[in-house]
């Protein structure tokens, strides 16, 4: 493989300290070196521009069987907006919820390397790994929904935490998974027959276990299991007004969990989960007790779930809350429950400035962001595409880094808002450096991927380089600049190739599959015998047929993970 | 000999994964576990009579051998060449192979379409229009206490599929009398248990013994036993084991399922009966879905294939879903080929369209009634065509197989066909889940792993093998003529 | 006034996607422009000229620009689509996508036209002199959203699913409709003078159907409000009398639909029930 030199660049590295400061940057063989040949290795003049590490998206669903229902249910989603096929490149569709070549070509195209799938239903994990396999470019990982399975309910229920961690370890490599996901614990089970969880205290049926046991189970086992991630949560009442509460009971309801001041709970797309009031009319912003618990508390990180004004395609394995969003708007609705273990919803929905609820939840995001000091607690992402396309985060990083963006937008939202909203009265402004943080450098430390994220001595050469200059330009003032830049990468280098050029894909390598080879032998041998014999009982396949092989991974890149448990 | 267990079923969409097969010599000599359909397949899959394993080239009006090379080039030329080429089937092979179908198809622009269009086809754009509230197999055992087969016969269609998934098993949450009537019986019937034991149970419950309803069932449990409804426009065999059997007039499902709607609303019906159905016996029905626990209604193409068609399916889709605003119910369409449904995923994933997608321009599009393959054939705007994994020519209408039959016509298949009898290029390939393995979706979207269980002859090459090597021979001709 | 005549200058296998056949495209260009214009011709991209004849001819008056396409033009899709002003005239039968997403102008059909004529159309007016396919004026797959404005009138038949998602405007069929006519509607107006095949207005919301011959039945989901001696369409009576059902209920709907009574004795049963 050739080197690269890529010259005087601002470097933005937060995680090794770079803040801006003019440097080169050497890769070889797929990786960042200290130097390299210059009179052999292909040079990159990134003068005048931003060069950051490749980005790093810690919460977008991009596939798998729910995203794909989302896929078949919009047709008229699709046609406004498709890619031709060129000669490097497949063709497909947006806009929304993108075809899986798309999809890895447009993230490619902001200068993001490495996309997390945050929800498979792991009896449907082929499914997603499939996806993966045609999904260019990126570097990705999935996390298994197991917050509501029947053997972890029931090992739970019973205190039996190591068992419950073998089991995990086994669905971990049985799925090929990344981290444990929880989503409306206990309540996906509850849906199961139509129904849902009040509270983190209100007991699932049937099973006779609370939401905070299981959040509280589960980060244990999560420590347990030395997992690179935390548990990563969609919190119980997700898309209901008042939820706050439950916000913070579930972040302090790990509180006495964490360890040496490092995190033990990821609460995704916050925003979703950050609703004062009684109902829709009352409805307010509840971001101010959870924004003062967050910079009072080590042990939480967030990510934001951002607003965009525009028509996207919700989707949850949050399945109730679905039903409600089908309700509320109206719209098309798909509901598929998994049988032992999780459930999911899809509504196409428009987010819409005039809407006093829509405008606030985008104004929530923003306070969420502005108002959390340390940029490592909270990452850039809109749940895509729940909150919003993917495609929008360069829009995002200009609000972020500009007051006057965001007062463009607050002239145009309904006037309830503007009186409600503390955006407002927010003067911080984001430097590159705190952009760095929250899409690449904080997601990647947070998802404890000690190659990504950075550009330091052995990490990935995933890099993006962006035609920015902070020296000549006025990032504040000049949002669209801004936005146009991270649109189009002047370049994105994935493992030491030149992927995107001038904003467009010139070459679609596959990325790695990253999973969880857990080693915890004992527990687990115990645990695949009362595996098999419940197997049949509980699911209608076989349980040889159930795990994903290895060989099944276009690129497969296990990570060695050393259980605490025997 | 050996014996190989956990075999997937690639017959039907009930993708039984439990079949054990015993294989001796390279030979399946005896089946476990399947239906009598799945344990034909798996027994005379490899009869000669059906089969012939050198490929074939039409010359002056004649089919002759020739190379794997030579056919493979000739369909190259053949598809490189066309300006609106079909490339149909896709729904009994593995997604491995429908991926590189699909790249083929964009190579060389032509249009992708599988067989939903002549079976489910209608569901989808349903699906497109209103949505679905679904759920796989296994909460239908563990939760149904109520299960409707609308325009569907599983009896014949899926036999398994009562047995496995729905009226005679039970769950966590959901016993069955049945079953246990059915364990009885089991040692004294043999292998044929389903069937015999039909016709030994009296069609109505009520001769059920009562005693065993009640024996020993937790709290949870003591439901009411589950119930099943059929609506059909004849009394199948399905529907002798039915609690309720609505005879629909033949075309009539629509006005059916629109006065369901009204009724689970209490809404008054300006007329006395709809559909052939009394009004009174709607009402009755309606009120047994409300009461319900869990329901789940089943369609079969006796809804997708009839007068409304895809309105039958907006209005039964409908009617599930507001059903949901009193009580938990789920819809499933009863889907036929063995990986029908992975076709629809792969489609979807990779173009955003679930079948009937058109590359012609350099992008998927899509728009069912005119990039069909039927509607194509029919009109004649092909010049030419890939069929892979299917057998249309004894299934399309006249005008559509006269169009496809007069312009150049590849095969890909593991059996000789009709279809095969009428090509310029016939490819013989490994049977998908037998003598090659890859992956296939069960019609609730569960995906399960395809076994090679014997060696295929050799110059019976996997779908995906084949298709991946016209397609680089296609890219070196394209090549060739850009250059 | 300037007419550009079209002639396909042989006949197409393949379907041709002619989007560019509008005046909007054709407009302030030369001849030779015009036939430089690109089309499809199934996955082969094609001048117009290598298609058609192309040929001009100017009249005295108006600056405004007139297209006539002749011949056999049925695998030809598109024509007219998005077009905003001018004027279209077709001789021959004419392939899908007629005057689709249609904004303004004219277009004239001296034959029959395929599916999908002026679907999700905002404004302008279709005459089609023969028959017309299913989906006239029709949302797109998955889509809520049908024709917004304008107004078509077929002087021959139409298929099924005529109306389908209508949000707005007029259609006007002289002669016999097929199912589910007006299907989804939510407001605009649809008039068919012949027979319809039945299903009229299935999950309609708002809007007016009339149809004045025969009909098979009337949804269950419809509930009969009154007998009504004469309806008003654009303003004009058609005289009637016509049973006025109102629905669907389904949706809640607050649609009308007026079925002539003297040829549908069979719904005579409804007139107890008022």
């Amino acid at each position: 493989m050739t080197s690269l030199l890529i010259k005087n660049g601002f470097v933005f590295d937060p995680l090794n300290g770079v803040n801006g400061e003019k440097m080169d940057i050497a890769v070889e063989n797929g990786k960042i070196v200290e130097k390299v040949n210059e009179a052999e290795a292909k040079i990159i003049d990134a003068s005048g521009m931003v060069v950051m590490p490749g980005g790093v998206d810690i919460h977008a669903h991009i596939v798998g069987a729910k995203v794909n229902s989302g896929r078949l249910l919009r047709p008229e989603d699709h046609v406004k907006d498709v890619e031709p096929k060129t000669p490097v490149t497949r063709s497909g569709v947006g806009y929304s919820v993108p075809s899986t070549f798309t999809t890895g070509y447009r993230y490619a195209r902001m200068g993001y390397t490495t996309v997390m799938d945050p929800a498979m239903p792991p009896l449907k994990a082929r499914h997603t790994h499939e996806e993966f396999n045609d999904t260019p470019i990126l570097d990705k990982a999935t996390y298994p929904l197991l917050g509501d399975c029947w053997f972890v309910l029931e090992y739970l229920k019973q205190d039996r935490i190591e068992e419950c961690a073998a089991y995990v370890a086994w669905m971990l490599k049985a799925t090929k998974g990344y981290a444990i996901k929880l989503v409306n614990p206990g309540g996906l089970e509850a849906w199961g027959f139509g129904g849902n969880v009040r509270d983190i205290d209100d007991p699932v049926p049937n099973f006779g276990i609370t939401p905070r046991e299981i959040v509280r189970g589960l980060c244990k086992v999560n420590t347990l299991l030395n997992l690179p991630h935390t548990i990563h949560v969609h919190t119980n009442n997700l898309g209901k007004p008042g939820n706050y509460v439950t916000t913070l009971e579930t972040m302090r309801c790990v509180e006495d969990l964490a360890r040496d001041g490092k995190p033990v709970i990821h609460i995704t797309h916050c925003q979703f989960s950050a609703f004062a009031g009684d109902d829709w009319r009352t409805f307010d912003s509840g971001t101010e007790p959870i924004i003062k618990y967050v910079n009072a508390h080590s042990h939480v990180t967030l990510d934001m779930g951002q607003v965009v004004f525009t028509d996207t395609t919700t989707m949850t394995a949050d399945g109730p809350f679905q039903f409600l969003l089908y309700e509320l708007s109206g719209n098309k609705w798909v509901n598929s429950d998994v049988e032992t273990e999780t459930c999911s919803g899809i509504v196409p929905f428009q987010y819409r400035r005039k809407s006093f609820v829509h405008s606030m939840q985008w104004s929530i995001a923003m306070e969420l962001a502005l108002l959390i000091q340390d940029p490592w607690k909270i990452f850039l992402t809109t749940d895509h595409p729940n909150a919003g396309p993917f495609t929008h985060y360069p829009r995002i990083i200009s609000w972020l880094m500009s007051r006057k963006a965001r007062e463009k937008i607050l002239e145009r939202v309904n006037k309830k808002t503007l009186r409600k909203s503390l955006v407002p009265t927010i003067d911080r402004e984001y430097t590159l450096h705190d952009i760095a943080v929250v899409t690449r450098a904080g997601q990647a430390k947070a998802l404890g991927l000690k190659s990504k994220g950075h550009l330091g001595i052995g990490a990935d050469a995933d890099i993006a380089i962006y035609a920015l200059n902070p020296e000549t330009t006025d990032l504040s003032r000049k949002p669209a600049t801004v936005r146009k830049a991270f649109e189009r990468a002047a370049y994105t280098i994935k493992d030491g190739n030149i992927v995107v050029k001038n904003g467009e894909v010139v070459n679609a390598p596959m990325g790695r599959t990253f999973w969880l080879n857990v080693d915890a032998p004992k527990a687990e041998i115990e645990i695949s015998k009362i595996l098999q014999q419940k197997f049949a009982e509980y699911y209608t396949v076989s349980y040889q047929n159930y795990p994903v092989p290895e060989d099944y991974l276009a690129v497969s890149a296990p990570i060695h993970v050393k259980a605490e448990v025997e | 000999m050996t014996v190989v267990s956990n075999v997937t079923c690639p017959v039907c969409g009930s993708l039984c994964d439990d079949i054990e097969l015993v294989v001796e010599n390279n030979r399946i000599v005896k089946v476990r576990n399947a239906c009598a359909v799945g344990e034909a397949k798996f027994l005379g899959f490899a009869d000669p009579h059906h089969r012939r394993v050198k490929p074939l080239i039409r010359k002056n009006g004649e089919l002759v051998e020739a190379s794997l090379d030579e056919a493979i080039r000739r369909s190259a030329e053949i598809l490189a060449e066309a300006c609106y080429p079909l490339l149909y089937g896709w729904s009994s092979t593995s997604t491995e192979a429908i991926r590189v179908g699909l790249e083929l198809a964009e190579e060389v622009g032509g249009v992708a379409d599988n067989t939903s269009t002549v079976c489910h086809g209608p569901s989808i754009l349903s699906i497109q229009n209103v949505g679905i509230p679904t759920c796989t197999l296994g909460q239908i055992r563990h939760r149904a206490d109520l299960v409707i087969y609308w325009g569907s016969n599983p009896w014949n269609a899926h036999p398994r599929h009562l047995e496995r998934y729905t009226t005679f098993t039970e769950g966590r949450f959901q016993k069955s009398i049945w079953i246990r009537y059915l364990t009885k019986l089991q040692g004294l019937i043999g292998r044929k248990k389903a069937e015999r034991a039909a016709e030994l149970v009296s069609p109505r419950k009520e001769a059920m013994p009562q005693t065993e309803k009640v024996e020993g069932l937790p709290p949870p449990l003591k439901a009411e036993e589950r119930k099943m409804i059929v609506v059909d426009v004849r009394k199948t065999r399905s529907a002798e084991i039915a609690d309720y059997f609505l005879q629909v007039k033949p075309n009539m499902d629509y006005e059916l399922l629109q006065a369901f709607r009204m009724a689970i609303h209490d809404r008054e019906l300006d007329v006395d009966e709809v559909a052939g159905v009394p009004v009174e016996l709607i009402e009755e029905v309606a009120d047994v879905m409300l009461k319900c626990r869990f329901g789940m209604l089943f369609f079969g193409l006796g809804l997708t294939m009839t007068s409304a068609k895809i309105r039958n399916i907006d209005a039964a889709i409908s009617l599930v879903r507001e059903l949901n605003e009193r009580t938990k119910f789920t819809i499933m369409p009863m889907r036929g080929h063995f990986n029908v449904t992975g076709a629809n995923v792969v489609f979807t994933w990779q173009t955003g369209y679930p079948y009937a997608v058109d590359f012609s321009q350099g992008f998927p599009r899509y728009n069912p009634g005119e990039t069909s393959a039927v509607d194509i054939l029919a009109r004649g705007d092909l010049d030419a065509a890939l069929i892979v994994a299917s057998d249309p020519v004894p299934h399309f209408p006249k005008k559509a197989v006269e169009n496809l039959v007069k312009n150049p016509l590849i095969v890909i298949d593991p059996q000789v066909t009709p279809t095969s009898f009428m090509a310029d290029v016939v490819i013989p390939s490994a049977f998908v889940g037998i003598e090659t393995g890859g992956t296939a979706y069960r019609m609730d979207h569960v995906p399960l792993p395809l076994k090679k269980v014997v060696e295929p002859p050799e110059t019976c090459l996997p779908d995906e093998v084949i298709l991946r090597r016209i397609l680089k021979e296609v890219r070196r001709l394209k090549g060739m003529r850009t250059a | 006034m300037t007419i550009i005549k079209l002639a396909p200058k042989r006949a197409f296998k393949t379907p041709v996607n002619a989007q560019t056949i509008t005046p909007d495209a054709f407009q302030e260009k030369t001849m030779s422009e015009i036939a430089e214009l690109h089309v499809w011709e199934g996955n082969r991209r094609r001048k117009l000229g290598e298609l058609f004849h192309i040929s001009e001819e100017k009249t005295a008056g108006s600056e405004s620009l007139r297209i006539e396409v002749s011949g056999d033009l049925r695998k030809v899709r598109w024509i007219g689509a998005k077009m905003t002003t001018g004027e279209i005239i077709i001789n021959g039968d004419v392939g899908m996508h007629l005057g689709e997403e249609m904004e303004g102008g004219k277009i004239t059909v001296n034959g029959n036209a395929e599916a999908w004529l002026g679907s999700m159309m905002h404004g302008g007016t279709i005459e089609v002199k023969g028959n017309a396919g299913d989906y006239v004026a029709s949302a797109y797959r998955g889509s809520t959203r049908g024709m917004n404005g304008g107004k078509i009138i077929i002087h021959g038949n139409v298929g099924n699913d005529a109306g389908n998602a209508m949000r707005k405007g007029v259609i006007i069929v002289h002669g016999n409709a097929g199912q589910f006519a007006g299907v989804n509607m939510h407001d605009g107006a649809i008039l068919i003078k012949g027979n319809c095949e039945g299903r009229m207005g299935a999950d309609m919301h708002g809007g007016k159907i009339v149809v004045c011959g025969h009909v098979k039945s009337v949804l269950p989901s419809f509930t009969i409000e009154a007998v009504r001696k004469r309806v008003k369409f654009e303003g004009e009576p058609v005289e009637g009398p016509f049973y006025l059902f109102l629905g669907d209920l389904n949706t809640k709907g607050k649609g009308k639909l007026f079925i002539a009574k003297n040829p549908n004795q069979h719904l005579s049963f409804y007139e107890k029930l008022l």
